[in-house]
């Protein structure tokens, strides 16, 4: 029966990760985080980090520290237990991420680098890992009136008076709609903006992408919800939908936790039509 | 001592087995422990045993699936059991050749069916414990009916509330058999407990009509209301998730009350937490509840048939609050997410009256008690117990009589039903 090798890991609220994990033989062992390639691309980008023992029990433990900075995306985590060894890939013990559960309070200077240790769906250990030069972190969303609206605050850069929220077609990147960005009373880099849902509809099913230009002159930040403790947002943060001229609009998280807002043209009303003598079932 | 745990599946998934091999690995420590898996589907468990833990197998449906006694019902496994349509013949035939060739000096059922074996089947000088993970309550007539026969063969019945135990012993009269509560255990955890400091209330469990989720989402509107900076999740998955989600919008919660999907193990989504919930309408233990403590959170409940009151202090470590009453229990949860110093008091409270459902003293219990009933084996079985009174007997023999009427009018009923079809 093979043994299932399983990794702690603790969160610090700098972003430092601790690994630990006890090897059943190990000489100068390593863990070995890998980004994973794009589909079809082969793997290019590894980070390797020394595991040093800890106390008698045959405990390791490694240290990622806040820098160097790692790329966006999402890496696996491996052990090489030996210089000829094959490396094995981790699955996740006890994850300590609680530290990240209020992320959005801290104030981050750019470049804004999140890192949130999760389990894969076929139960490994990884690292989801954001790395923006400035972010604008989604908060509470009021959908009401056929409208709907965001507060926000921006990480990493200066807000401007003449500060805009775009909305771009993801098809075709050259419409873009445009809304202010409120700055809110608290200061701090907040603001809000709202969209008119009528503004979003038009022929077919489209998605469009939440962008803050936060200056007039500033490249386009996205817009999203990364500093807290999901490393997968979609499927539970999830916002209602509103039918408006027909079609149905609700706002989302992508898999990568940037805001979104889907368009869906409207079935007809009654169904399909049934063929005669077919029955329900 | 030698110690055999008979289990139904040892290989899937579900609170019997987490306790049971929790239970085992403890015993294993000090003692020679075995787990007799009736069936096994897949190469390996999903728990991994004790090391000291031998596990083994009956019937292997990757192999036996369509053995041709396996496709005829099982005669001594009792038909009003849940599972008595994965039982057989061959399964029948199985269980008695492991218990008459069993070298153990206790074997412990884990289910009212595999109680019945080991109450008919035992060879006379072992040990026979049943343990019941379910209430008596719940069975249906019928089934009551069977193991008020076949639990008199028993040595030791426990319960995992002192409820449960108490409605054995004045519902069903079992001469000589010891009935004792002994509460499922958790572990240690293995993470620092929480601190009381995070706006998160955690609440887990299938997401099945009788927990009452709903309850639960109504009553935070209340706390969203007047604390926006404070969320709800809720962990597990099931048949109420859509109805959930329709709740969550309806009531216009979606920025603080997240339906997460299952995670296991809980501890560290507990931690995240300053606040346990659970609005069961019934719950046979709560072990959600006892997780939850044994992490640093004050619980709020309903105080449900059987276990929350046995596990809750009201007032001390959490709070009890009527079953069904989305009112009062917005209340009880906002009495602990308006007062920080309370919460942390009631969280610290319950971080350490919950220590008694630690292995440690679970398992000094369980092995009293097993010591006990070899001791009391060592003689004769006792006939007729002296301790059982006139009263007693009368009233058990009321509830034995009602619950013949109840099978025997169910049973009627079902016959004339397929008459119908």
């Amino acid at each position: 029966m093979s043994t299932v090798l399983r990794t702690r890991c603790t969160v610090d609220a700098d972003g430092r990760i601790t690994f630990r994990l006890s090897p059943p033989e190990a000489t100068r062992p390593e863990l070995v985080l890998v980004l994973r390639p794009k589909k079809g691309r082969p793997e290019e980008t590894t980070h390797t980090l020394g595991l040093e023992p800890e106390g008698g029990e045959g405990e390791f433990h490694a240290v990622l520290e806040p820098h160097p900075r790692l790329a966006e995306g999402r890496w696996d985590v491996y052990l090489r237990s030996g210089p000829d060894t094959v490396r094995e890939r981790l699955r996740p013990g006890p994850r300590d991420v609680r530290v990240l559960v209020d992320g959005a309070l801290r104030d981050r200077p750019s470049p804004v680098a999140v890192r949130v240790p999760y389990t894969t769906k076929d139960g490994f250990l990884a690292i989801r890992t954001w790395l923006r030069t400035a972010h604008a972190e989604a908060g509470p969303l009021v959908i009401a009136d056929g409208a709907m609206t965001v507060r926000a605050r921006l990480h990493g850069a200066e807000l401007a008076d003449e500060a805009k929220v775009l909305l771009r077609l993801r098809a075709d990147r050259d419409t873009v709609l445009t809304v202010p960005a409120r700055p809110a009373g608290e200061g701090g880099g907040t603001f809000s903006f709202t969209v008119a849902y009528g503004e979003l509809t038009g022929t077919g099913n489209r998605i469009w992408d939440a962008f803050l230009r936060p200056a007039a002159d500033a490249p386009p930040v996205r817009i999203g919800r990364l500093l807290d403790d999901l490393a997968d947002r979609k499927g539970v943060f999830v916002y209602p939908g509103v039918t408006v001229d027909g079609a149905a609009i609700r706002p989302y998280y992508t898999v990568d936790n940037d805001l979104s807002v889907e368009v869906t043209a409207a079935v007809r009303t009654g169904g399909p039509p049934r063929e005669p003598g077919a029955r329900g079932t | 001592m030698k110690v055999s745990f008979l289990i139904h599946n040892a290989y899937g998934i579900g609170g019997t087995i987490t306790t049971t091999f929790n239970l085992a690995g403890a015993l294993a420590e000090r003692h020679d422990v075995e787990i007799v898996s009736v069936l096994r589907h897949r190469e390996h468990p999903h728990l991994t045993p004790h090391p000291g833990v031998r596990l083994r197998a009956l019937v292997d449906l990757r192999r036996e699936q369509d053995h041709p006694l396996h496709r005829r019902p099982a005669q001594v496994f009792p038909a009003a059991e849940y599972r008595h349509r994965q039982y057989s013949e061959l399964t029948d035939r199985r269980i008695a050749e492991s218990l008459a060739d069993t070298g153990a000096d206790v074997v412990i059922g884990t289910r009212p069916g595999l109680n019945v074996h080991l109450a008919l089947q035992a060879p006379r000088h072992v040990v026979r414990v049943g343990q019941e993970h379910l209430t008596l309550d719940n069975h249906s007539p019928a089934l009551r009916t069977a193991l008020r026969r076949a639990y008199c063969g028993l040595d030791v019945l426990t319960t995992v509330t002192e409820a449960d135990a108490a409605s054995y012993r004045r519902k069903m009269r079992l001469p000589g058999v010891r009935v004792e509560a002994l509460p499922n255990s958790v572990p240690d955890p293995a993470l620092p407990t929480a601190d009381g400091t995070a706006k998160v209330v955690v609440a887990a469990g299938r997401l099945v009509p009788v927990k009452r989720f709903d309850l639960i989402v109504e009553a935070f509107a209340r706390v969203a209301a007047e604390f926006p900076d404070w969320q709800l999740r809720i962990y597990g998955k099931g048949e109420e998730q859509d109805r959930l989600r329709a709740l969550i919008e309806r009531l216009g919660l979606w920025n603080n009350v997240f339906l997460m999907g299952a995670a296991t193990p809980m501890e560290a989504e507990w931690v995240k937490g300053s606040i346990g919930v659970a609005a069961s309408d019934f719950e046979p233990f709560g072990m959600t509840l006892v997780e939850a403590m044994r992490c640093g959170l004050p619980f709020v409940s309903t105080d449900c048939p059987y276990g929350p009151a046995e596990i809750i202090k009201d007032g001390e470590d959490g709070r009890l609050v009527p079953v069904g009453d989305s009112t009062a229990f917005a209340e009880a949860l906002l009495g602990l997410v308006r007062d920080d110093a309370l919460r942390r008091r009631m969280g610290r409270a319950a971080l350490h009256n919950a220590r008694r459902f630690a292995p440690g003293p679970v398992v000094t219990q369980a092995e009293r008690m097993l010591q006990e009933a070899i001791e009391a084996r060592g003689g004769d079985r006792p006939g007729a117990p002296s301790r059982t009174g006139m009263h007693r007997t009368l009233v058990s023999r009321g509830h034995a009589a009602r619950d013949l009427a109840r099978a025997a009018a169910s049973s009627a009923l079902r016959t004339v039903r397929k008459g119908r079809t």
